[in-house]
This record gives structure tokens, C-alpha cells and sequence, in this order.
């Protein structure tokens, strides 16, 4: 119990579906398997960010599902069977879609933070 | 698995390839550890740690494949069966307990849909409606109008249709005997008043009673005639049939829910202008007109109508029109409200036990759900796996439960008060009876399934998986649930037994009530007059005569007399009478009766004063009459009866319906009183009655009754032959019973005799149920305790200790149930009074219901008790 806690005070909390822009993000550099992802988003953000695995493979799941992504095995680069997953056309368009939504937000979120003058 | 195969294998590739993406992360995890410096175990078991539980991210991730709750729902209902399968003695238990309650819930709300909810099948019957009138003292009657008058009906201005009957008995003279046959004739625009299609050929038309002229010799047959009189022939339009010499041609045949008017054959009808001659209005309102609005136009209308013939209708009135069931909801609505609130107790009850098992079970089963809670299931997943289960017993139960309605709903019906429903009614298990009991069956499951699966799926797992599987008795939580679940049993049941108790003593009652006349072997044998017969008073009275002469010279016949409208136990015109010298009370009103002097022989009621009328008074019509007893003590108060003299003014002729001897409106010398014989039905007092001879006035019908050597019913066919010597188309009425069968056939009879039939099943099946659940309850308990039961005997407790701490156990919830149902049964005493018509509730049921509850109560922990007792102190803590 007292591991797991430890493990969780540095991580921040995903904002409902921005998960989804990340993975997305992420794929847009080229196809990438479960774990690829993971360290990926890790990486980027200066080992912030750290994602769970309960919500990875869900949200991979259910991305391609949706058909935004797609899967396929392949043998990774140190001779593995993974499955990698890519960003399809549809993909590409809610990429594009979240992102705006993602700067609005920000945006919008930095205006009320700014400091009055 | 064979049945879902596609789905099946599609989802074992899924697994397998989910299973092998998150095998392939932990090694890419482990392998870029072991890079970076770590130890190859150190790095496993480090990427293990981060990767988190394996099962609950597949659990999750399965979660975005969708159709999840179906798999599962098939997984649980596989799990649950093997379950289930698995304690064949539970299952079996936990499926009659529902089976009993779910099938008469079913029979009964069957009865309830058939008969309260949808009993017509005609076009917009909500809006049909019978006129009747109140009379000044409160008796409804139905309005009989004649052609004119009719006509004039059919303009007012609330009224969207109407049509027009009467009814009258024919005979079939094309067989080997005449056969008697209900005619009912219709206006020729009934069929499109009903809305019913025909079943073949087509209904009445316009085109078969033209204007002005005699209606065509057609006719339209009953379902149940067609299917007696000609074994259901598909090919009997255009047929004929032979009815009292006339030939008719056969249209169609109707649907076997059109039964207006019981007809078994239905002829055209013509109004004619006679003044004399009434028929019955049928009325449907417009739509969206209410009854106080349609009432204050008939009421207008209907007081013309009086002005013109003042003799069809009561000298005050208030028109109250009522619905087609009306009548019959007043009649029987109350007791199937109160059938349907008994069953939804055993319902409860039988609920109540399954809850009892399952909670049992379900402590049983704690290991085994905390080791699935241990390893990650979800607490909901948990509760999800307990209510499937519990479905899957409803279920069950629900199915043949509804084989059980099926039955016992053909029992009811045969027992339903015959005139107190309406024959349009189908009463089965239909469609919408099957949607109610599939929404039992869920609404059942969940509510005895959800306390037991929220106390189980929430074990605590380290206690349960500390202790040995077998030791664990239920916390102070269970045992609290086991005992208000059996206080809430017991005091259902005891509900249900006092109401039977109360029933039953009530049906006894009304069987035991001195009836003044003896019922055993006698019968009355109904002759209806055919049209343009016998109709002076002269021919009629010979004609009658000699029918009574014919069945008294039978040998198996000991007395025969004629009564006219006077077989008991509900007999009698009631009308207003004067006694001259007094000034007449306006509510001074009487039962007539027209007999033949043999009538009081017959019926053995005996002569209290003065002398019975002879034959030469009958045969001339003598204007005499006699009085029961309370008649003369009622209006003879110093016991001047006998001499006085009585007149009913409304005794006046109307041929050639009624052939009245001259000066019948007269004054009629009383010359004798009789006991007081049952005249009102077998609940009400006795009313007054007058007696007069027969042949003061005559309708198109007699009855003749008679007392037989031998079971009357045996001699029908005999007496029916007797009566043909006289006239060869001479059929009697095919409804003919013995006494005893028409006090069997009273309605209060019949509903005294359906309520405490179905109450008593019901009472004791509950008392079973609740006999079972403290059973379960008790041997469980017993089971867990074994250990300590044999730990106290080890140490000196002896057997009587130990069957005396079961008992205690035991007691404090019986006695709580026993209370809490004492004071609902007085509290809902009110109710059942008046609805279980003419029984209270009285003491002594109360306390033998309770004598039986306890007694029950006692023995269903005696069993279980006994076994606890005669542990073998070793063998007991071997156990361990």
C-alpha cells in the first residue's frame, strides 16, 4: 500500500480525455505498440506524466473501436511480436479537432490565471 | 458453448491477443531495465509492480469491447446454474416457493384482467351503458321501452348509436326432441352497434328486417349453440334451422366472446307500434359525454315516456344509467381485489423464504465470494453474479408457475359466480397476463435477491479467509435479517389464515342458515309458453293444468305443484300492496308469489293459521291469498291477519303476455299464514311474501315443481316426456336444477364458496411456505453451531439446554410475527368485513388461527431442535 501511494504523489491526474489527444499525438510520429506509448508520453513530458496502465489499453481499446486508430502485430524492433497501433484518416481528423479544442481550453484557462494589471 | 459459437471464438482470440499485448509490454518494460542495469528478477518483478494488477486492466479493458454485459450476463447465468445445480434441495425449495406465488398471482390477476380490465369485445364499450332507473326505496331497474318510444330515444342528443332486443326461449322442432333454445332478437342494425365481425358468414342487416314489412326468416348462431347443436360445422351458412315450425335460414355464426344476452340463436327484430309490447334499449353515448350530463337527458325523456305508459315503470324514479360491468364490478370487483391482495401476500411470503435460503447460502458462500473479491472481482461484479442467480430462480419460478396458473385459473372459472361476471370475459392466460407475470418474475428476483447480495458481496476478507470454511456463523447483522424476515412471514400468514378462518366461517354459516323449506329431492322444471299458444285464460289454465296432473302421476314423484315464479330461495315479484282499513304506507311492499296449493306440501313449509286455498279456488281464480309470518307480524301486529283484506294494484292483465282473471287488481281475502321460508337470497331476512293461486294471473311461462322418491335430476328426461304427451313442441327450459343446485347457484353462495375455497388454499400454502423458511432458518443455524453445541455438551450442558437455546432462537421472532399479524388482521379487519360479505372477524378463529400458526411454528423447530440435541459431543468437535 505504502509503494503504491509513493508512486502516485509525483503523477498528475489526466484530465477526462485528454488521454485520448495524447495517444493520438503520439501515434501522429508513426506506428507505436502499448508500451512505446506509455514511454513516449512519459518521456515528452519530463517523466510528469505518467500513465496508468488501467487507462491505457481501455482507452487504446476503445480508440480503435472508434476506428481512429488501427492495429496491427508486427515484430518490434529487438525481435518481438507486439501490436502497434496507427493513426488512421478518421484518426488524423479528431486529431486535428481535439487539439483546437485542447488550445481553446488553455487558452481559456491561462486568461483566468493571468495575473490582473 | 454450442449455441454461441461465433461470439464464442471471436471472443477467445480477443483474450488471447489482449493477453499477449499486455505479456509483451511487461517484457519490453522488464527488458529495458534489465539495459539500464537492473537484475533480470529485480527487473521482472519491478515492471510487474509498475504495470499494476493485470486481471483488473483486462477487466477494464474488455469493459471498452462493449456487449460486455452480455457476455457476462451468459457467464453469470452459466456460473449460476452450475450453482444452482449444485444444491438441488435449495433450488428446488427456492423455485416452488416461487412457483406457488408467482402461478396464483397469475391465476388470480388472470381473472382480475379477464374480468375487471377488458371484459367486451365490442366496438367502444366503455361507452355503452344500460338505462335504469332508481325507485323511491332504492331498487334499480332496467327501462323497457315500446317501439314508439324507442324511436324517440334514438334522437337524444347524447346517444351516438343505439339498437334495440328482447329475448324469449324457442324450441328446435328439426331433431328427435324439441330442444330448448335462447333466442335473442336484434334491430337489424345490432351487428354494427356490437363492432364484433362474425366468425363465418356475416351478421344481421338492415336488408333483413325492410321497412315495413315482416323481417326475413334469418338467423346467426351463437358460438356455443353451433358448437353443441352441430358440432361446430364449417359449412353451416346457408343451412336452415327449424325453430318452433319456422324455417330459418342461417347467416353466419358469431365470435365466442359475443354472447349479448347468453343467445344461442340471434333472429332479426321488428318494432312494432303495440303500445304493450317493450323492448331493451341498447345504448352507446357519444364520446366525451359524461353520465350526470347523459342522466338529466334520459330523465326527462324518461318521465314522457312514463306519462304515456305509466305501468312499465315505478311511480317515482330517477334515471341512473350504468356501464356494461358496472353491475358486476359492485358484484365481484371487492372479493377479486381481496383474491389478488391474498396472493400478493403469498407472493411476499414465498419471496421471503427465498430471501431466507439465499441469505443462508449466501453465508455459506462467503469463502468462496471472498476469494473472488480477494483476487480483484468488483463489488458490483459480485452483486451482479447474486441477482443473475437470483433471476434465474424467478424465473424458473415464473415459468412454471405459469403452468400452474393455467390450471388453477380453469378451477376458478368454474367457480366464478355464474351471474356475476360478464360471459364476454375471456379469462385465461393471455398475452397481457404473461407480460405481468415476466414483470413478477423481475420485480420478484430483485426484491428478494438485493438484501441477500448486498450483505454477501460485501465480505470481509480477511475474517472469512482466517477462519476454517465450516465454523463461521452469521454475525449479529444475518441472524437480525433471518428473524425480521421470519416475523414478517409469520405475520403474513396469520393475516391469510385469520381471512380464511374468517371466510370459511362465514360460507359455514350461510350453509348451516335454516332455509323453511326442504331442498333434498325437489326440483322446479321451467315451461315457457310458444308465441300465439294458449292464449285465452281458459286455454292456459287447462293447458298448465294438465301438464301438473301429467308429472304428478309419475311413480318416482311424490308431490307436484305449480310455482309460478316461486322456487326458493329468491323468489317473488316484489310490489306494493294496501291492506284495506289502513292507510297505505308508501314503502309497504311484498313478494309475490303465484303457486298451487300443493306448493307449501311440496316444499314442506307448514301451515301456521287459518287453511290453504282448495282446487275449486284454483281452478277459478279465487281471489284469496296467503302471508308468511313476517309479513303478518310485520303489518298484522295484533294478529288480525287471517280475514283482513290485500290488494296490489299492479296485478292487472296484459294479454296475451298476461291473462289475469277479471277484478286480480282487486281486494284478495287473506285465509291463511305459512312459516317464513327463505325468499331473499340466504344472507337476507326473510321478506314478506304473499301467496296467491297461480291462476289469478298468468304469464307465458309456469313452473312446475316437484318432490321425488329418487334424485330429481335422474328424471328430467322422464318428466320432459310427460310433457310432450301434452304438446309435442312442448321443450323446458335446458337450464334446469334441483333446489339444492339453485341454492348452490346464489351468488352469495358461489362467492362464499370461491373466496373460502382459494382463501384456505392459499392460507395453507402460505403456512407452508413460512413452515419451510423457519426450517431453513433453524436447521442453518443449527449446522453452524454444531461446534459449539458440542462444546457446551462436552462440558455438562445436557440435551433438554440445547434444545431450549434453539427454541429461544426461534421464539423471539415467531412471537413478534404473531403479534405484528394480530394487529394487522384487527386493523385490516374492517376491510375484509366488507369485502368477505357477512363475516367479522370473531375471536375464536383469531385464536385457533394463532393455536395453528405457533403449533406450526413449533414443530417446523422441533426437527432441526431434536437433531442439534442428539450431537455426539465428540463427533461434533472432530468436526472441527
Amino acid at each position: 500500500m505504502a509503494e503504491k501511494r509513493q508512486r502516485y504523489q509525483n503523477r498528475i491526474e489526466l484530465l477526462q480525455g485528454t488521454l485520448d489527444l495524447l495517444i493520438l499525438q503520439t501515434l501522429q510520429w508513426g506506428a507505436q505498440h502499448g508500451y512505446g506509448i506509455s514511454v513516449a508520453i512519459r518521456n515528452r513530458s519530463g517523466e510528469l506524466l505518467q500513465v496508468d496502465t488501467g487507462s491505457l489499453y481501455p482507452a487504446l481499446h476503445r480508440l480503435e473501436k472508434q476506428k481512429w486508430i488501427a492495429a496491427e502485430w508486427r515484430i518490434s524492433e529487438n525481435k518481438q511480436r507486439a501490436k502497434f497501433y496507427r493513426l488512421t484518416a478518421a484518426g488524423k481528423k479528431q486529431l486535428s479537432k481535439e487539439r483546437s479544442r485542447w488550445s481553446q481550453l488553455s487558452d481559456a484557462i491561462a486568461g483566468v490565471l493571468q495575473p490582473e494589471e | 458453448m454450442q449455441r454461441w459459437p461465433v461470439s464464442f471464438w471471436r471472443r477467445k482470440r480477443r483474450e488471447a491477443e489482449l493477453d499477449e499485448e499486455l505479456r509483451s509490454h511487461l517484457e519490453m518494460a522488464a527488458r529495458e531495465r534489465e539495459e539500464r542495469g537492473d537484475a533480470a528478477k529485480e527487473a521482472e518483478r519491478a515492471a510487474r509492480r509498475e504495470f499494476g494488477n493485470i486481471e483488473l486492466v483486462k477487466e477494464a479493458t474488455r469493459g471498452a469491447w462493449g456487449w460486455r454485459w452480455l457476455e457476462d450476463l451468459v457467464e453469470d447465468a452459466r456460473y449460476g446454474l452450475r450453482m444452482l445445480g449444485k444444491n438441488p434441495g435449495f433450488t428446488i425449495v427456492a423455485i416452488l416457493s416461487l412457483a406457488l406465488g408467482i402461478g396464483a398471482t397469475t391465476a388470480i390477476f388472470s381473472v382480475v384482467y379477464g374480468v375487471l380490465v377488458n371484459p367486451y369485445p365490442y366496438a367502444h364499450s366503455d361507452r355503452m351503458v344500460h338505462l335504469t332507473v332508481h325507485d323511491a326505496s332504492g331498487n334499480r331497474r332496467f327501462v323497457n321501452l315500446n317501439g314508439p318510444q324507442l324511436q324517440r330515444l334514438r334522437q337524444a342528443s347524447c346517444i351516438e348509436s343505439s339498437a334495440a332486443m328482447e329475448g324469449w326461449n324457442l324450441t328446435t322442432t328439426d331433431g328427435d326432441l324439441p330442444e330448448d333454445v335462447q333466442a335473442v332478437y336484434l334491430t337489424s342494425n345490432a351487428f354494427v352497434h356490437f363492432g364484433v365481425p362474425t366468425l363465418l358468414g356475416r351478421g344481421l342487416l338492415p336488408s333483413d328486417a325492410p321497412e315495413g314489412e315482416d323481417p326475413e326468416n334469418v338467423a346467426v348462431l351463437g358460438y356455443q349453440f353451433w358448437q353443441r347443436h352441430y358440432g361446430g360445422d364449417p359449412d353451416i351458412v346457408g343451412k336452415n334451422i327449424q325453430l318452433v315450425h319456422k324455417t330459418y335460414k342461417i347467416l353466419g355464426v358469431v365470435r365466442p366472446r359475443f354472447t349479448w344476452g347468453d343467445g344461442e340463436v340471434y333472429l332479426p327484430l321488428k318494432l312494432t307500434a303495440d303500445p304493450a309490447r317493450t323492448y331493451f334499449p341498447m345504448i352507446r353515448l357519444n364520446p366525451g359525454i359524461t353520465r350526470a350530463a347523459a342522466n338529466a337527458e334520459f330523465q326527462s325523456l324518461v318521465e314522457q315516456f312514463a306519462k304515456e305508459t305509466p305501468s312499465h315503470f315505478p311511480e317515482h324514479f330517477h334515471v341512473a344509467i350504468e356501464g356494461l360491468n358496472d353491475h358486476f364490478v359492485e358484484d365481484i370487483g371487492g372479493t377479486l381485489y381481496l383474491l389478488l391482495a391474498a396472493v400478493a401476500l403469498l407472493l411476499l411470503i414465498g419471496c421471503g423464504n427465498v430471501s431466507i435460503l439465499l441469505l443462508a447460502r449466501g453465508t455459506a458462500r462467503q469463502h468462496e465470494l471472498a476469494v473472488r473479491s480477494a483476487i480483484g472481482a468488483e463489488r458490483s461484479r459480485i452483486l451482479r453474479q447474486l441477482l443473475t442467480e437470483a433471476l434465474l430462480l424467478s424465473f424458473t419460478g415464473a415459468g412454471l408457475g405459469v403452468a400452474l396458473a393455467n390450471g388453477l385459473v380453469k378451477l376458478i372459472v368454474n367457480w366464478l359466480p355464474e351471474f356475476s361476471f360478464p360471459h364476454e370475459a375471456a379469462i385465461s392466460i393471455n398475452l397481457p397476463v404473461l407480460f405481468f407475470s415476466v414483470g413478477l418474475a423481475l420485480l420478484t428476483g430483485i426484491v428478494f435477491g438485493i438484501s441477500p447480495a448486498l450483505q454477501s458481496s460485501r465480505p470481509d476478507v480477511a475474517q472469512v479467509m482466517q477462519a476454517s470454511t465450516r465454523k463461521m456463523t452469521a454475525g449479529v447483522q444475518g441472524r437480525r435479517t433471518h428473524g425480521i424476515l421470519i416475523a414478517g412471514q409469520i405475520s403474513l400468514t396469520l393475516l391469510l389464515l385469520a381471512g380464511a378462518g374468517t371466510a370459511m366461517q362465514g360460507f359455514v354459516r350461510m350453509m348451516r342458515v335454516n332455509l323453511g323449506y326442504d331442498p333434498h329431492y325437489a326440483m322446479s322444471v321451467g315451461i315457457p309458453v310458444h308465441d300465439n299458444s294458449y292464449t285465452t285464460w281458459e286455454a292456459r289454465r287447462t293447458y298448465f293444468n294438465q301438464l301438473l296432473q301429467k308429472v304428478s302421476a309419475m311413480p318416482e314423484v311424490v308431490s307436484a305443484g305449480i310455482s309460478t315464479n316461486a322456487t326458493p330461495p329468491n323468489n317473488g315479484w316484489e310490489l306494493r300492496f294496501e291492506i284495506s282499513g289502513k292507510p297505505a304506507a308508501e314503502q309497504q311492499r311484498a313478494r309475490l308469489n303465484f303457486v298451487s296449493p300443493q306448493y307449501f306440501t311440496v316444499l314442506h313449509i307448514p301451515l301456521q293459521q287459518g287453511r290453504i286455498w282448495d282446487e275449486v279456488e284454483t281452478v277459478r281464480g279465487a281471489k284469496v291469498a296467503m302471508i308468511n309470518q313476517t309479513l303478518a307480524h310485520q303489518f298484522f301486529p295484533n294478529g288480525d291477519a287471517v280475514g283482513s283484506e290485500i290488494r296490489v294494484s299492479e296485478l292487472k292483465g296484459e294479454p296475451p303476455f298476461r291473462l289475469a282473471v277479471a277484478g286480480s287488481d282487486g281486494w284478495l281475502q287473506v285465509i291463511g299464514i305459512v312459516s317464513d321460508a327463505r325468499n331473499d337470497g340466504l344472507r337476507n331476512p326473510t321478506k314478506p311474501a304473499l301467496y296467491v293461486p297461480y291462476t289469478i294471473m298468468m304469464r307465458v311461462w309456469t313452473q312446475i315443481l316437484v318432490r321425488t322418491r329418487v334424485p330429481p335430476l335422474t328424471i328430467l328426461r322422464d318428466i320432459r316426456a310427460q310433457i310432450r304427451t301434452v304438446d309435442p313442441d312442448q321443450q323446458s327450459f335446458r337450464d334446469t336444477r334441483d333446489l339444492d343446485g339453485w341454492i348452490s347457484s346464489q351468488p352469495e353462495w358461489e362467492q362464499g364458496h370461491l373466496v373460502a375455497t382459494l382463501f384456505a388454499g392459499f392460507a395453507v400454502l402460505a403456512l407452508a411456505l413460512a413452515a419451510t423458511g423457519l426450517y431453513s432458518v433453524i436447521s442453518y443455524t443449527v449446522a453452524q453451531r454444531t461446534g459449539e453445541f458440542g462444546i457446551r455438551m462436552a462440558l455438562g450442558a445436557r440435551r433438554n439446554d440445547v434444545l431450549l437455546m434453539v427454541f429461544r432462537s426461534a421464539a423471539m421472532s415467531v412471537a413478534g410475527g404473531v403479534l405484528t399479524g394480530v394487529v394487522l388482521t384487527i386493523t385490516l379487519n374492517r376491510v375484509l368485513a366488507r369485502w368477505i360479505q357477512g363475516s367479522s372477524l370473531d375471536a375464536l378463529v383469531l385464536m385457533g388461527v394463532i393455536l395453528l400458526l405457533v403449533a406450526t411454528s413449533g414443530l417446523s423447530c422441533f426437527i432441526p431442535a431434536r437433531r442439534a440435541s442428539s450431537v455426539d459431543p465428540v463427533v461434533a468437535l472432530r468436526y472441527e
